[in-house]
């Protein structure tokens, strides 16, 4: 008795290991290259797919934009698995930071919204220097971000306000950021934090510059509900918990409002954040060819085909908007100085804390 | 020198010789594991706390950073809140439910048992997501029910504060008051009962001074324990403590592994947990050290289940009240919430769906990986646990080398470091060169080992005690070795137990948060942590489709296990 069943395990290991070989080959089989693939991106292919894999860290999107990507880039270069870690900038970097701390780099590719970080990186020598090929073509405002060539913008968003419109009519929402501070909103705000999102660090930095710490000290007097990544207040105001948002991601929020939930954008008068999210190649990485590959990716059409289906900013003229949702260049936008951001965020995130307690 | 003391010496060197069989070996490698596992990690968080980060030399100024400040001192005061309202609140939930399930003739009592097993098996981490969906301030279901019962503005209950993250936990850790109190009660015989109420005493006046002061030492073991989990644990604070804005210890300790790292603060920040611990289980031993509570001798005589009357529907009331909250209620939001497309619009046919399952295991890039991983070190876990139990608890009961005591003394002492404090001291020790761990599957494992050490060695001296070596002593007598004793007749005999506790290992490990979120590479990520990071964004639907599967992996294997074995979650034989 115990023989036989000792057989069919076997059997069905067997099978099932000859099952998983199957698969596992279909999707490492190697394929040619393609034939639109310049010569430089041929070249760095055929050295990636040696590699096999790669590691990125990135910080620029909600996690399905940041998984369709990584998919995409899988499906470009056959053979080459792209290991997507979704998380908000400061807990990247803090895993980059306890990596390098160990001596044990696991990230090949580092996509913070956190400009400050690569200021960091660079001025401590452990970005690697590559150009790429497609950093020439991307839309100008996007070139030349570091004159040196250790990161390159590879993402740009939006942050407004957002409003939960079964609860609060539009035209009564705020129609600038000093409109937070307002009482009538008290109980009622979700916020993303400055140390874990970078987009929020970077928009606390912005409101700071305009209205001084004192508009965060009234804005703390109407508690509002304080979250994590800035694509934590979509959820917040989908499920009715809060009606207002005081950072709103214009790609996660219009792209849940295009699914149906009853929300609203707005776009301040004093000026929406822009953000320019860069990525690098950490020096030392495990798989540089598939990194300095991926940074190739991330400035293609491709790359901006997927940024602009999740509502994003293209970064390339090649690709327009399909329509219906505003970009950078339809809104008045404001950014902070690299300077003010790499030097501001650590400053603000300590006065957060003192304000809000977290 | 006499011959007699020659013989003598003659004799005490064969017997040194006749220990040094090749089974020595192995156990050698096994005491060096133990050290390289507990005792390295701990010595090196302690010194770790004393040095200066670049240099090394001895300092008290990570002391300094660490308490000098308000905050952190009040996340200190935050956790201590929040460890004696947990152990308050679980022993509320967990005592008068065991001695109902032990004692008396409640009815329903394998439901609630099930419903018990299920508390145990779900991680606190989803226990507080299933809570957001039920008691945010304004969207939870249970304020919204609220609301529209009462025409109400605003809902009651808000999951973001302390008392809802006390709630989350204590919900989440009563199955180990549960446990200790009833496997105690089990072996009480009703003779002091029955004394009592010759004398006259009613059947609640008996329970309160005779029966459950009998079982004090197995409550008070599992009071600690909850307490210790609950100012440990770092994913329930994370979801519910921040929103809420207050710190507890865990999440501090996090905010120091913000760049720039700070390791030797968090090391020093970190010891006041260890130092509670200890202090808690000197405590322990100083309040029952006084007493006797020798009744509770194993033999037992006659027992006889209470009858309660009317009042056994009172406490199935009660005990169907907590099973509510700790599994119906949070489980079943949960589950809505995996099979939606927006969990906020509720219970209807046209919001399900099968996508965030289809996304977590054929869009996300990460997600297959992460669920093999978390099985796969959780069963490496459990056997390393086991395999290093089994041999300490063999060579300590066997008396193989001197000193056998510190060695049973090493196994239990990770009972007493909280998961988040040894991650630390696992990645001061083991994550930089030489051994360069970091990231890697092997890091989690060892930690996870160490960590739920105790579990397992316990279960092995257990029943290793059971066992008279005679049975060895036969094979060596007829010229088999060591080895070959133990592999063809202690291994058979202790199939059993070594299974269940197998499982008792198994299931923790699998959901473990505290001890993986620093050790934690991209290559080997687990659900527990893939949660964590999921959970930043809000996104409910995905994150609990992943909890349903953490939970219905865990629940198959478990099930597994206990047919194999034919006994429940604590080791009880089944009828």
């Amino acid at each position: 008795m115990t023989r036989i069943f000792a057989a069919t395990r076997r059997d069905v290991l067997a099978g099932g290991s000859a099952a998983l070989a199957v698969g596992l080959g279909a999707t490492l089989a190697p394929r040619a290259a393609r034939a639109d693939m310049t010569p430089h991106e041929k070249e760095l292919y055929e050295a990636a797919r040696k590699e096999g894999e790669l590691t990125w860290y990135t910080t620029h999107s909600d996690d399905v934009t940041a998984q369709a990507l990584g998919r995409k880039f899988e499906q470009l270069y056959p053979g080459i698995k792209c290991n997507v870690v979704r998380t908000t900038a400061q807990v990247a970097f803090q895993r980059v930071a306890q990596e390098l701390k160990a001596g044990a780099m696991q990230v090949d590719v580092f996509s913070s919204t956190d400009i400050g970080h690569y200021v960091y990186l660079k001025d401590k020598k452990l970005l690697e220097k590559y150009v790429p090929e497609s950093s020439t073509k991307v839309l100008d405002i996007y070139k030349g971000y570091d004159p040196d060539g250790y990161y390159f913008v590879t993402s740009a968003g939006l942050i407004g306000m957002s409003c939960n419109t079964a609860k609060v009519k539009l035209a009564d929402a705020p129609t600038n950021w000093t409109g937070l501070i307002d009482a009538k909103w008290k109980d009622q705000i979700a916020l993303g934090h400055p140390a874990f999102s970078g987009y929020v660090g970077t928009w606390v930095v912005t409101l700071r510059k305009l209205y001084g710490w004192d508009f965060f000290e009234k804005l703390a007097k109407n508690n509002p509900r304080v979250g994590r990544s800035i694509n934590d207040t979509v959820t917040l105001l989908n499920s009715g918990e809060s009606t207002i948002a005081g950072t709103a991601a214009n790609n996660s929020t219009v792209e849940s409002l295009r699914k149906g939930n009853p929300l609203a954008m707005i776009y301040p008068t004093d000026g929406t954040v822009l953000i320019l999210a860069p990525s690098g190649i950490m020096k030392g990485v495990r798989h540089p060819n598939a990194a300095r590959l991926h940074m190739e990716f991330l400035m293609s059409v491709d790359a901006s085909k997927i940024w602009v289906e999740h509502f994003n900013e293209s970064m390339r003229a090649e690709v327009t908007p399909s329509g219906g949702f505003k970009s950078a260049k339809d809104v008045k936008t404001i950014r902070p100085t690299v300077e003010e951001i790499s030097k501001g965020i650590p400053e603000v995130i300590k006065q957060w804390r003192e304000v809000f307690g977290v | 020198m006499s011959d007699q003391t020659l013989s003598f010496a003659g004799a005490r060197a064969s017997g040194m010789l006749r220990r040094l069989d090749p089974s020595m070996a192995l156990w050698i490698v096994m005491i060096a594991l133990l050290i390289f596992l507990v005792a390295s990690p701990t010595v090196r968080l302690v010194v770790a706390s004393f040095q200066e980060p670049e240099t090394g030399r001895l300092t008290l100024a990570n002391y300094h950073t660490a308490y000098v400040n308000w905050r952190h001192l009040a996340a200190l005061g935050n956790s201590l809140e929040l460890g004696v309202g947990v152990a308050i609140l679980a022993g509320l939930f967990g005592v008068p439910i065991a001695w109902a399930i032990s004692r008396t003739d409640m009815p329903l009592k394998g439901f609630v048992r099930v419903m018990v097993l299920g508390a145990f098996i779900t991680p606190p981490y989803l226990g507080a997501i299933g809570w957001i969906l039920l008691a945010g301030p304004n969207s939870g279901w249970l304020n919204r029910l609220w609301v529209a019962a009462t025409g109400e503005a605003h809902g009651v209950f808000n999951v973001y504060s302390m008392p809802g993250l006390i709630l989350v936990v204590a919900v989440t850790s009563f199955p180990y008051i549960f446990v200790f109190t009833n496997s105690a009660l089990d072996l009480v015989s009703s003779e002091m009962e029955d004394a009592a109420q010759v004398l006259g005493a009613g059947k609640l006046r008996t329970a309160f001074r005779i029966t459950l002061p009998m079982v004090f030492p197995a409550i008070l073991g599992g009071l600690i324990i909850s307490f210790l989990e609950a100012i440990s644990l770092f994913g329930a604070p994370a979801l519910i403590a921040l929103p809420a804005r207050f710190n507890v210890v865990a999440t501090q300790l996090w905010q120091f592994f913000e760049y720039p790292v700070q390791v030797e603060v968090a090391a020093a920040y970190a010891i006041p947990l260890l130092v509670i611990t200890v202090l808690m289980f000197w405590l322990q031993r100083r309040i029952l050290g006084r007493k006797g509570y020798a009744a509770v001798t194993g033999k037992g005589g006659e027992r006889r289940m209470i009858a309660l009357g009317g009042w056994r529907w009172v406490m199935l009331g009660y005990a169907l009240f907590v099973c509510a909250l700790s599994v119906l209620l949070p489980l079943s939001v949960l589950l809505q919430a995996a099979f939606a497309k927006a969990w906020g619009r509720g219970f209807s046919l046209d919001n399900l769906t099968l996508g965030n399952f289809h996304y977590l295991l054929f869009e996300q890039t990460q997600a297959q990986s992460t669920i093999i991983n978390t099985f796969v070190y959780a069963g490496a876990t459990a056997f390393l646990a086991i395999a290093l139990s089994l041999a300490i608890a063999y060579v300590v009961s066997r008396q193989l080398v001197p000193w056998s005591n510190v060695l049973a003394f090493l196994c239990v002492a990770p009972f007493v470091i909280p998961g988040i404090v040894l991650a630390i001291g696992f990645y001061a020790a083991y994550a930089p060169p030489p051994l360069a761990l970091y990231g890697t599957g092997t890091i989690l494992v060892l930690a996870f080992t160490t960590r739920f050490l105790p579990i397992a060695y316990t279960s092995s001296a257990a029943s290793m005690r059971s066992i008279n070596p005679e049975m060895e002593e036969a094979v060596r007598i007829l010229g088999g070795g060591r080895l070959l004793a133990i592999r063809r007749v202690l291994a058979p005999l202790l199939k059993k137990s070594l299974a269940g506790a197998w499982i008792l290992v198994f299931i923790p490990a699998a959901r473990e948060l505290s001890s993986a979120i620093f050790l934690v590479g991209p290559n080997s990520r687990v659900i527990s942590v893939m949660l964590f990071d999921l959970s930043e964004e809000g996104n409910f639907e995905v994150l609990a489709a992943l909890g349903t599967i953490l939970l219905v992996v865990t629940l198959i294997i478990a099930a597994i296990g206990f047919r194999i074995i034919g006994r429940d979650f604590m080791l009880r034989r089944s009828v």
